[in-house]
């Protein structure tokens, strides 16, 4: 029987009819659903016993205690921890997303450690009579710092150079302040212990300097519209002032009124006891915290904390400007705690004309590595062993550490080890070192953030005291009784630094930012908060006579160099300066004393 | 859809945001986005596409300097109790408002990605999936368990925290204290905030913060006159605060296009 | 080489003209289509709506053209409920039409979605409170409709009729008309309707919110109102498009004007229900909320212009000309206010959803600008293309116009007519 082509097409009508009435379809029409929940590439969060794990912040200065909500071992999100004497359970949005950092794109685990170790032993028996060996630490103060310092001691010719210059001997008591003046310091910008500022801040009050509207300003009891450059005019005109002369000159520099510079030198004296924050080469803040009798009061000294009395045979901490030009020939840098950048034109004239060998240790290779002829690979926070020095805001010494949460992949070095190794040093468990020494001075509180408790560091066992300290705590000596400094050396804390004005734009640079996330991108890319590593910000007349709008690309052309970046139209930026996120990058083209403007691209 | 089953002691979870306080840090948005799996920025994403369950407003008086004042208002969803605008207009029932404890749920499962509760929602709280989520390499090892990464296509936003209070019930229920009692749990932008100028509560219980704030004069919600019966209240001593908090000004908005 | 498939009578273009007409929409289709695979591939990033303009052109031109393919309901109401006789002239046409801008229009909303494989959820949660539900519903149904009543039309084609089970089948089809005509009109009431209740129940959006009749907003009155008065309209312009490009007549005499008056008849009552909707909107429901109405014309670029435009110059206008016998028997007036009248409700409905969102609602939003991608243009661009090789299609082997035989043979009785008296001889051989 031959089939005809109406059989066929019967049954293949009757056949999707009877597909209706099974399952199949509909089946395949509800897994759709299934389908579209379980698409490839969507994570599925790890599960895990959930546990909580302490270690202090280093992404700054701060040290901030941290709470790490740990799932299998894994920090998941970090918490401050509360009660803590400094930070007082505050974490910055930097630090609220630290626990992402060993997974940044930028991070590099790759480097060239052999070479640098092989060109550095090589240029170090090729030291000529003057010419130095240095290492620049961009966080002096830790106990590596002093690795470093006993290293250099160590070689022939070896130069400790410590980003900010000489060591900090003592610190500010905001606390005792009541009336604070600062000279465009960002002082309610994550200064200091953001934590610490924050408790204090109810009992004073700011008057803030500053020409462009940032969040101490507005936050400030009262912001003073300053010109772009003129915070030294602005303290200069206020010295005079407390002198009982006229600031004429200062109220034509910073568009202050002339009647204002009394009003504030009025204040500044009757509501005492006053504070005057500077930027780190603010010669006036230091004149007017000594004319207004800062000095015992709001600004103290701060002992360091205890270090083993072996270690004193060290090299003293020198400033940069203060080597001689052309004199070093291998310079290692230790970038891997992140603190103040110095410039690259800053640096480079120091080296020697012919092959000097720079080697910079350091997570990224966005900073020094730019320049750098070798890049060796350091861990980054989580990751490292490393400890904090005291933040600028921390009347007490102490001694705090940040501890790993999660493991180091392979091949990344720890710097201390690395250029202890380079110098042919010795060294221990240096921590370990410094914080016997610190239990055996016999004095201050051990606050355990587990427990959220402080005990006395003598009732403690030493080993325990380490234990301890290995699982987050905090040692903070006794307060020295106040008295008045004899030559005082502030650490920077953050600082805007404006430039000189010349015809050309002068720049207000963002205080410096911690390493972020890329979670951050919440703050500075899908919302207008802050300005981004790579935006600028300035006034909408300026935009319109550059001929750039509201997010388009543009170049930022100093005298040191030129850098892509993206324009922000913001009112708030005074007309004639440029407002800038900085990064290294940055940092190089548009460093202390440079005038700058933008150009379309 | 508004269930029908009304529970025994319903909580009325709210917040209470002290526009005096907030510095504009960040430091809540980014503890939002840790805590629900946010993912970081795709390279396209600006302000107007990106994923900010807490968003940070910059907002001043539009005044001149001298007496030009600026404040920080964070914005998330405000939890509408009455009339809730996106509810009403999800086609496929995504979104509820739960009795047991007032929160507005959005299902990103059930979502079809129409956007038709953006269009509804007057706060702007809600924020749509543009792109695939992308974390670098490595980085969804630090992804919270106990919320779901959501897809490409759907629509998502603040949900005080649903994944907390969740937790929250398995310890009560855990310590065996009685079904159906609101739990105390602290969503993750409160817990970060540091200046604490985000408090939230049962606005049900007349001790908790929320409640006792919302009474005070200087208490205001956002568009109040919308009807909409928010459970974010915002409180501010300045009076210009408080009217910000209303209708648009255009002749403000204006003065900003005229400065550029 | 197709002439059997042509409808013995009428004159059509050689296939390889016809091709020629087809391959540039041929090609048009295939850059929607790569538009199109772009945004379902890579996602919507690939468009320039954002947060803030969570609805973009798309949704704004899918509003547009249903409004438009309103002609297919109302038509079918005027033919089969009302039995306006004329009207036949264009009911065929106008279904291809409404099925060609339903069709479309739900094929971009599978593409504006971010989860296109989840559109069922809306079949199987449906949420009675939504507008979007009822409309997703509506147009669903609808849409069967319209294939359904586009299936006699196909099944009449001068080959298809010649199997016998298709010609039963027409001819049952066809009874069933009136059913379809009432079911159509009743759903395309309802989602016309709720289209615009979409925007009218948004309590959020001031400038969208309106009061109204229990659950509807008056928005839900007006956009029925203005889809059945625009869709006349657009069936007379698209007539007279293919009227202009086949060079041929097709519908008797008067039945444009017919349609041109049934449209201005309704254009004027939406005028006057808009203009009292609009006072009731400026005076008491948006300033009762805390905004007044004022503001949002205080925006650049929207004005009170535009208000004036949507209801004066593509609203009165319009519905004036269209009422005036002596102007509506004049095909260029009669063509161009049919035209204005699609472009003001064009206008009405980029009103309620661009501009809409383009309004701030919080004090510190700003005025935002939104400007469509190619990728959204390309996607819409293949609605349009399809659009046009349908029609064509549908054209070129169907019988859309019934009177395009009886219209253009007269012009051939004439010929014999003469030849008749040139050739008696002939004439006996032609019949």
């Amino acid at each position: 029987m031959k089939t005809t082509r109406r059989e066929i097409l019967f049954f293949a009508g009757g056949s999707a009819v009877g597909i209706l009435m099974t399952p199949a379809p509909w089946r395949l029409i509800t897994d759709t659903a299934l389908w579209s929940e379980n698409w490839p590439g969507i994570p599925r969060p790890a599960r895990g016993a959930i546990t909580a794990r302490y270690t202090n912040c280093a992404l700054c200065a701060a040290g901030c205690a941290v709470r790490a909500r740990c799932v299998a071992e894994q920090p998941v999100s970090l918490a401050g921890v509360a009660g803590h004497p400094l930070s007082h359970g505050a974490l910055c949005a930097y630090g609220l997303a630290g626990h992402h950092l060993p997974y940044h794109p930028a991070r590099v685990t790759r480097g060239s450690e052999r070479e640098a170790m092989a060109a550095v032993t090589a240029a170090m028996d090729r030291l000529a009579g003057n010419e130095h060996m240095a290492v620049l630490d961009l966080r002096p103060g830790r106990t590596a710092s002093w690795t470093y310092r006993r290293a250099m001691a160590a070689v022939k010719n070896g130069v400790y150079v410590a980003a900010g210059g000489a060591l900090a001997n003592a610190a500010i008591d905001l606390s005792k302040a009541r009336t604070v003046l600062s000279l465009g310091v960002p002082l309610l910008e994550d200064w200091g212990t953001p934590g610490n500022v924050m408790a204090a801040r109810a009992g004073f009050h700011l008057i803030q300097a500053d020409a462009v509207e940032s969040r101490t300003a507005v936050m400030a009891d009262q912001w003073l519209r300053i010109k772009a450059g003129s915070e030294e005019a602005l303290g200069q005109g206020i010295l005079q002032a407390l002198g009982g002369q006229t600031p004429v000159a200062a109220a034509e520099a910073t568009g202050i009124a002339e009647q204002q510079f009394l009003a504030l030198a009025g204040e500044l004296r009757q509501n005492g006891p006053a504070l005057v924050l500077g930027g780190a080469r603010s010669k006036s803040a230091a004149q007017l915290n000594d004319a207004l009798g800062a000095l015992g009061r709001t600004i103290v000294v701060r002992r360091e904390a205890p270090v083993p009395d072996a270690w004193k045979k060290a090299a003293p901490a020198v400033d940069l400007a203060s080597v001689e030009d052309g004199s070093i020939r291998v310079l290692l840098i230790d970038e891997s705690a992140p603190g103040a950048y110095l410039p690259w034109s800053a640096v480079e004239p120091k080296l020697v004309r012919d092959n000097p060998v720079v080697v910079t240790l350091g997570w990224t290779r966005d900073g020094y590595g730019r320049h750098a002829q070798y890049l060796v690979p350091a861990g980054v926070y989580p990751e490292v062993t490393d400890d904090l020095p005291p933040a600028v805001d921390s009347v007490a010494a102490t001694f705090r550490m940040s501890v790993p949460l999660v493991q180091a992949p392979e091949g990344v070095v720890k710097p201390e080890e690395w250029i202890a190794r380079a110098a042919g040093l010795q060294v221990g468990d240096t921590l370990r070192e410094r914080a016997d020494a610190v239990h055996r001075a016999g004095r201050g509180t051990l606050f355990t953030y587990a427990g959220g408790k402080s005990v006395a560091a003598k009732d403690v066992k030493i080993d325990d005291f380490w234990k301890a300290l290995q699982a987050g705590a905090c040692w903070m000596d006794e307060v020295e009784p106040a008295r008045r400094p004899a030559a005082v050396k502030v650490a920077a804390g953050a600082t805007r630094q404006a430039a000189d004005l010349t015809d050309d734009l002068p720049l207000v640079v963002v205080l410096t930012e911690a390493p972020s996330s890329p979670l951050l991108s919440k703050i500075y890319q899908e919302s207008n908060l802050k300005l981004g590593p790579e935006q600028v910000a300035i006034h909408p007349l300026e935009a319109r006579a550059a001929g750039v709008e509201d997010g388009a690309r543009a170049v930022l052309e100093t005298l040191a160099g030129r850098i892509d970046v993206e324009v922000r139209v913001d009112a708030g930026v005074p007309l004639g300066a440029v407002l800038v996120a900085s990064r290294p990058a940055v940092l190089d083209v548009c460093g202390a004393g440079v005038g700058a403007k933008v150009v379309r691209a | 859809m508004i269930s029908e089953i009304k529970p025994i002691h319903p909580a009325r979870y709210g917040m209470t945001i002290d526009v005096d306080r907030c510095n504009g840090c960040g430091a809540c948005m980014v503890a939002c986005a840790v805590e629900n799996n946010v993912p970081p920025a795709h390279e396209g994403a600006n302000d107007r596409k990106g994923l900010t369950w807490l968003r940070v407003y910059k907002v001043d008086n539009g005044e001149e300097y001298p007496n030009h004042r600026t404040a920080f208002v964070p914005v998330m969803c405000q939890q509408c109790n009455h009339d809730t605008p996106c509810v009403h207009v999800c086609p496929q029932q995504a979104v509820d408002l739960d009795p047991a404890t007032g929160v507005v749920g959005q299902m990103a499962e059930r979502c079809l990605g129409c956007r038709y509760c953006m269009a509804a929602c007057p706060y702007h709280a809600r924020y749509f999936n543009w792109w695939d989520p992308a974390w670098p390499k490595g980085m969804e090892k630090t992804l919270n368990p106990d919320v779901t990464p959501r897809m490409r296509g759907v629509v998502e936003k603040c949900n005080f925290c649903h994944g907390r209070w969740h937790a929250a019930k398995q310890l009560a229920a855990a310590a065996e204290k009685p079904a159906g009692e609101p739990v105390e749990y602290t969503p993750a932008c409160v817990e970060a905030c540091p200046t604490g100028a985000i408090r939230f509560g049962d606005l049900n219980n007349a001790a908790s913060e929320p409640a006792r704030a919302a009474k005070e004069a200087e208490s205001f919600r956002l568009l109040e006159k919308l009807g909409t019966e928010t459970k974010v209240y915002y409180r501010s001593k300045r009076e210009w605060v408080r009217e910000m908090a209303q209708a648009p000004r255009p002749d403000q908005i204006r003065k900003e296009i005229a400065r550029g | 080489m197709d002439k059997d498939f042509i409808t013995r009578g009428v004159q059509r273009s050689t296939p390889s003209r016809f091709f020629l007409w087809m391959a540039p929409w041929v090609a048009m289709l295939g850059f929607g289509l790569y538009s199109a695979g772009l945004c379902l591939i890579k996602g919507l990033n690939q468009t320039n709506m954002d947060n803030r303009f969570a609805f973009g052109l798309w949704i704004f031109l899918d509003l547009t053209v249903i409004a438009l393919g309103a002609g297919a309901f109302f038509t079918g109401f005027l033919v089969y409920i009302l039995k306006i006789e004329e009207l036949k002239s264009v009911i065929n046409s106008a279904v291809v039409i409404g099925l060609v801008c339903y069709s479309g229009a739900v094929c971009v909303l599978m593409v504006d979605v971010g989860q296109p494989l989840r559109a069922w959820f809306t079949f199987w949660y449906p949420n009675v409170h939504s507008m979007l539900t009822e409309v997703t519903f509506c147009i669903s149904c609808y849409l069967i409709v319209l294939a359904i009543e586009y299936m006699p039309i196909v099944l009449k084609n001068r080959k298809l009729r010649q199997v016998p089970s298709f010609l039963v089948l027409e001819f049952q089809l066809h009874k069933l008309v009136y059913v379809l005509a009432g079911v159509g009109t009743f759903l395309s009431f309802f989602h016309q309707g709720s289209l615009g209740g979409l925007y009218g129940v948004l309590r959020g959006r001031p400038f969208a919110f309106r009061e109204g009749l229990a659950l509807w907003p008056s928005t839900f009155f007006l956009f029925i109102i203005s889809a059945a008065a625009v869709g006349p309209s657009f069936i007379v312009l698209t007539t007279w498009m293919v009227e202009k490009i086949t060079k041929k007549r097709l519908v008797r005499p008067g039945v444009l004007e017919l349609l041109g008056r049934i449209s201005g008849l309704m254009l004027a009552v939406y005028v006057l229900a808009k203009s009292v909707d609009t006072l009731i909107w400026i005076n008491r429901t948006s300033p009762e909320v805390g905004f007044p109405a004022w503001q949002y014309y205080s925006w650049n670029p929207f004005g009170t212009w535009i208000l004036f435009l949507e209801i004066v110059v593509f609203g009165l206008a319009p519905a004036l000309i269209l009422l005036t016998p002596a102007l509506r028997l004049r095909r260029g007036w009669l063509v161009s206010a049919a035209a204005m009248a699609c472009l003001g409700v064009a206008l009405n409905r980029f009103v309620m959803t661009v501009q809409t969102l383009a309004m701030p609602t919080l004090s510190f939003d700003k005025f935002l600008w939104y400007t469509p991608s190619w990728q959204e243009t390309g996607t819409f661009l293949a609605v349009v293309a399809y659009g046009v090789l349908v029609y064509s299609f549908s054209f070129r082997y169907l019988q859309l116009f019934p009177d395009e035989r009886m219209l253009n043979t007269e012009v051939k009785t004439e010929e014999v007519k003469t030849e008749e008296v040139e050739n008696p001889r002939e004439m006996t051989r032609r019949y």
